[in-house]
């Protein structure tokens, strides 16, 4: 009830009609919208923009920025937007003169103590206290005073990620209620009162909960920023390409933002049923680790020497050594080790390279993490590995088949095959671990695809440099059973390639598949394999349409 | 006819905040008649109702009418009463005196109104700087509780009722009665988004009932006396009873004096019963009626002036919390001006923008022009800065508050800010002639 624009009850409706939606007069032309929004959010999906600052779709609303000044038929006084409950037949009107200079009015007041110092403020171009001031303001303010200083609140880390600048800040609160409303910790609070209001943290306590970074992203100025992106990249030179955390299987919704080939950050796409308008810190920083390449370079044993190869020739070498197993000893010594890092067109590519070789010995390992949280719209969701797929790569079938062994037989040492093909050399802790490297390392022939280095790739015959999240395509399947697509941001840096294609071309030398197919492909064979994929279309996963590339949201396979 | 004190009855008497005195002079026989009477509390606030009284506090919303307002089904909610005791406008004294004084009057108002409420908790919040009318609050409370006005069935009435009391922490604002509400539930003073209103959605999230001190202990006379005496008092059937006025500034003889409501302006600054006239015989420049949110007054305009909530209205101005602050012809209203806007920039709850950001404008650029720095353009934006701060701008009547002595002094002492800017100096005053020559 402290949030009076959620209408406790909607107008009752007619005797006879159920009526779904309500009506509502944005100047002048009747939009249906449907009932228990915000007025602000009503007028959006009206095509009408009623600027704001401190109202968020997911906060309690408090009506404190006063930007979203609009008119009310029958009521006398300029009305905030988003403290006026929907009902049936309210006539709005967003474009009269006084709604126009009360506007303006709000904007010199919020201006009037804000520095005005965009070119150097690292909030410039996404930030919305700019929009607003060019969209509603005047060119000119008649503030001649000295501007508030903040001292000792300016430009200071208050945790782990968030740096504040109080002298930025328009006091919308959206910070305070996003610790407060959404992870629940309440790090953060109003000091003092009148022109000197400032937010900071309780009793100088960090604020350090697992969504940290958040604030700085509902900050709609740059008084909030983080230390990991603060004064990196202008944002609008950077790209946008939508994505899928990398950082475990909840498998939140991101825009992986790039430029020149190198990742800057990580920033929550929104997604009702998964991470909504949210990201941990934990996955978000995530983006940097994305830069990190140490293997760059084909390589191949021969005898003790180490040669530096090409993708095709080392493939060749591979399917070779691959079709020498089979003809002197049988499939049965061949192992296929998928990753619950892959996507799920890679880890079906390993599956069906390992039926078509009639080899049963193929397996996927969870990488445990500690339980990460996540809000949707409507509840926790708990996520505990590392790798964003182990759902999808069991779904896939690449846990051992009938008869088959699995990595667990590897690692106690009741087998050793004669090859090993580990599709993603980071598959789990085990490959940086020596005893378990030791065990794989058993094999005659060790192959692993990789784009840094640890002992698996260090013991390695073949070495196949692969790509990035950032530098492939392909989908993952969440612990809620959701498939999601990713885009690619940029190419993989030449000779390291996609883990799709790396398999590709493998299966290809092999007498399989076509080396021409993409990831849109791969995943038409899964539609028509896999139980459970079949309903995932294309335009679902592509579709949404919140984002400019898309929503990507599949529900089909829930 | 001389007017026989009702609410300051009993102020100045030796021991008048003990219970003993209290319950001698005829006092808790209201609670008596209404909880041993048959008085059903639909009755008791019908009678309230036809008294005519209107808040004390400062909006003078017919007391009873708000009473109504609480929904009958309350949902299995309780109803909450808290009596207002944040008394902080400027130039207002009123309730600390019956607090300070006759604490018992007030207390017995609030049990008698918590019954009309059906009430079963209610709270006395008290300004944070009322060190010693909390004390004395506390004590009076304490006391009820041993001679059974407070506690579990009351005089065997079958009526159970608490009052706790709450120190406010020194905020203005707290005075607002949603602001108060908050600050109440331990959160920042902030006054909330309305509607919902307290009556349906008030402390605790419950309907919620709050009166100022000086309302509680008119309803204390109204259910002794009846709602017929009450409302014979005071100038018209809409402006009754008796009322409180806090008199301070250029005045012979400052104070609180008790007079029907509609006392003549001019009888509260030169009557010998009160004000009696001004000090050194000055002349009066502008008069505040009703605390610094109130717009002030010119000579001219207290001629003929009744102090009442209607009387004020006429003039554009405001009773509010009935405090009349006088300025004789030696003050700079400039400076006055300055000072009110000091007090309201450094006020400001600091949540709505026009506010947080507005009220230091004003203070800043006041203060430039008192000291010598205006410029004739300042006056223009003073209007043009307080015009877009109020009307709906804001979540509460803070900035509206806040405008009114910058608007009214520029209204009607336009010429004294030109001299000001013009010639860098006040016109009248002890710096009257500073920086003349510039």
């Amino acid at each position: 009830m402290s949030t009076p624009a959620a209408p406790a009850a909607p107008p009752p409706p007619p005797p006879g009609a159920e009526k779904k939606t309500i009506t509502i007069v944005f100047d002048g032309k009747p939009f249906e919208v449907p009932p228990g929004i915000n007025l602000i959010e009503a007028a959006k999906l009206a095509g009408i923009e009623i600027p704001h600052f401190c109202f968020h779709p997911r906060m309690s609303v408090v009506g404190q920025c006063r930007m979203c000044l609009v008119e009310i038929e029958g009521i006398p006084k300029i009305q905030a937007a988003c403290t006026t409950p929907l009902k049936e037949g309210l006539i709005v009107k967003t474009t009269t003169e006084k709604v126009r200079d009360s506007r303006a009015a709000n904007m010199e007041f919020l201006l009037i103590n804000h520095p005005l110092d965009c070119p150097i403020c690292d909030q410039a171009g996404e930030c919305t206290l700019q929009d607003n001031a060019f969209g509603y303001g005047e060119q000119r303010s008649r503030y001649d005073e000295r501007k508030r200083q903040y001292a000792g609140f300016d430009r200071t880390m208050i945790g782990p990620h968030v740096i504040a600048d109080m002298t930025r800040c328009i006091q919308c609160t959206r910070c305070i209620r996003f610790c407060s409303e959404i992870a629940g910790t309440g790090e953060l609070t109003f000091l003092d009162r009148g022109g000197r209001t400032l937010v900071w943290t309780h009793d100088g306590e960090p604020l350090a909960n697992d969504w940290s970074a958040c604030a700085a992203d509902v900050c709609p100025v740059g008084a909030l920023t983080t230390k990991e992106f603060r004064f990196r990249r202008r944002v609008w030179e950077l790209e946008k390409t939508p994505s899928v955390c990398p950082g475990c299987n909840i498998g939140c919704n991101i825009s992986i933002e790039s430029r020149d080939r190198i990742v800057y950050r990580f920033l929550p796409r929104l997604n009702p049923a998964v991470n909504d308008y949210w990201l941990c810190d934990y996955g978000r920083f995530r983006s940097e680790p994305m830069n990190e390449r140490d293997v760059t370079r084909v390589t191949s044993r021969e005898g003790s020497e180490v040669k530096e190869t090409t993708v095709p020739a080392a493939i060749e070498r591979l399917a070779t050594e691959i079709r020498k197993i089979i003809d002197s000893r049988g499939p049965s010594e061949l192992f296929f080790l998928g990753s619950a890092h892959l996507s799920n067109e890679e880890n079906f590519l390993l599956r069906k390279l390992a039926d078509y070789l009639a080899c049963g010995n193929r397996d996927v390992v969870v990488d445990k993490s500690r339980v990460r949280r996540m809000k949707s719209k409507t509840e926790w969701i708990e996520g505990d590995h590392f790798g964003a797929n182990y759902a999808g790569a069991v779904d896939m079938g690449l846990t051992p088949g009938a008869g088959g062994h699995g990595l667990a037989d590897v690692l106690e040492g009741r087998w050793t095959p004669d090859l090993v093909l580990v599709a993603d050399a980071g598959f789990a802790a085990a490959a940086d671990d020596p005893e378990a490297v030791a065990r794989l390392r058993g094999a005659k022939f060790l192959v692993a695809a990789a784009r840094t280095a640890n002992a698996l790739t260090r013991a390695a015959d073949v070495v196949l440099p692969a790509a990035s999240l950032a530098q492939k395509e392909g989908s993952f399947t969440n612990v809620q059973g959701r498939v999601q697509r990713f885009d690619r941001a940029f190419l993989p840096p030449p000779p390291a390639r996609a883990h799709w294609e790396l398999l590709l071309m493998l299966a290809a030398a092999l007498g399989w598949g076509d080396r021409n197919w993409t990831p849109t492909d791969i995943r038409g064979l899964i539609r028509g394999e896999v139980e459970g994929y079949g309903d995932v279309t294309e335009e679902e996963l592509a579709g949404g349409g919140l984002m400019k590339k898309g929503l990507f949201v599949s529900t089909g396979a829930i | 006819m001389t007017f026989e004190p009702v609410l300051l009855a009993r102020v100045g008497r030796e021991r008048s905040q003990s219970i003993d005195t209290y319950v001698s002079d005829g006092g808790y026989e209201a609670l008596r008649k209404v909880l041993g009477g048959g008085w059903a509390p639909e009755a008791v606030t019908e009678e309230v109702k036809k008294s005519g009284l209107r808040g004390r506090g400062g909006a003078g919303f017919p007391t009873g009418v708000k009473w109504g307002f609480v929904p009958k089904d309350t949902k299995g909610q309780p109803v909450y009463l808290l009596c207002n005791a944040d008394e902080s406008e400027p130039g207002t004294f009123k309730d600390r005196l019956l607090m300070e004084e006759d604490p018992h009057q007030m207390i017995e108002g609030q049990i008698i109104s918590a019954y009309a409420l059906k009430c079963r908790t209610s709270y006395v919040y008290i300004r944070g700087e009322f060190f010693h009318g909390a004390r004395v609050i506390q004590r009076a409370v304490d006391e009820a509780y041993e001679k059974g006005f407070l506690g579990e069935n009351i005089l065997g009435s079958g009526f159970s009722h608490d009052i706790t009391v709450h120190r406010g922490a020194g905020a203005y604002i707290c005075g607002e009665e949603t602001g108060l509400i908050e600050s109440l539930e331990g959160k920042r003073g902030q006054p909330r988004i309305k509607p919902p209103f307290p009556a349906v959605f008030g402390v605790f999230g419950a309907p919620t009932i709050v009166n100022n001190v000086e309302t509680l202990c008119c309803v204390t006379h109204v259910m002794k006396r009846g709602a017929e005496w009450f409302a014979k008092i005071g100038r018209n059937e809409k402006n009754t009873g008796p009322k409180l006025y806090c008199l301070s500034g250029h005045v012979n003889r400052p104070g609180v004096y008790e007079a029907p409501m509609g006392l003549q302006m001019k009888e509260l600054l030169f009557g010998e019963d009160y004000g009696r006239g001004m000090k050194d015989g000055r002349k009066v420049k502008a008069v505040i009626p009703g605390g610094a949110s109130a717009a002030m007054l010119t000579p001219e305009e207290i001629e003929d002036c009744p102090l009442d909530f209607d009387g004020l209205a006429a003039k554009k101005s405001m009773l509010g919390s009935a405090a009349i602050i006088v300025m004789n012809e030696d003050t700079c209203i400039v400076d006055a001006a300055r000072n009110l806007a000091k007090f309201f920039s450094h006020e400001s709850c600091g949540q709505c923008t026009p506010c947080r950001e507005g009220t230091p404008w004003l203070h800043r650029v006041l203060d430039r022009i008192e000291s010598g720095d205006g410029r004739a353009e300042d006056i223009d934006l003073l209007e043009k800065i307080s015009n877009q701060m109020a009307n709906g701008m804001t979540i509460c009547v803070f900035a509206d508050a806040a405008i009114a002595p910058v608007l009214s002094s520029i209204g009607k002492f336009r010429d004294e800010y030109r001299h000001h800017v013009e010639r860098k100096a006040c016109l009248v005053g002890p710096r009257a002639a500073v920086g003349a020559t510039a």
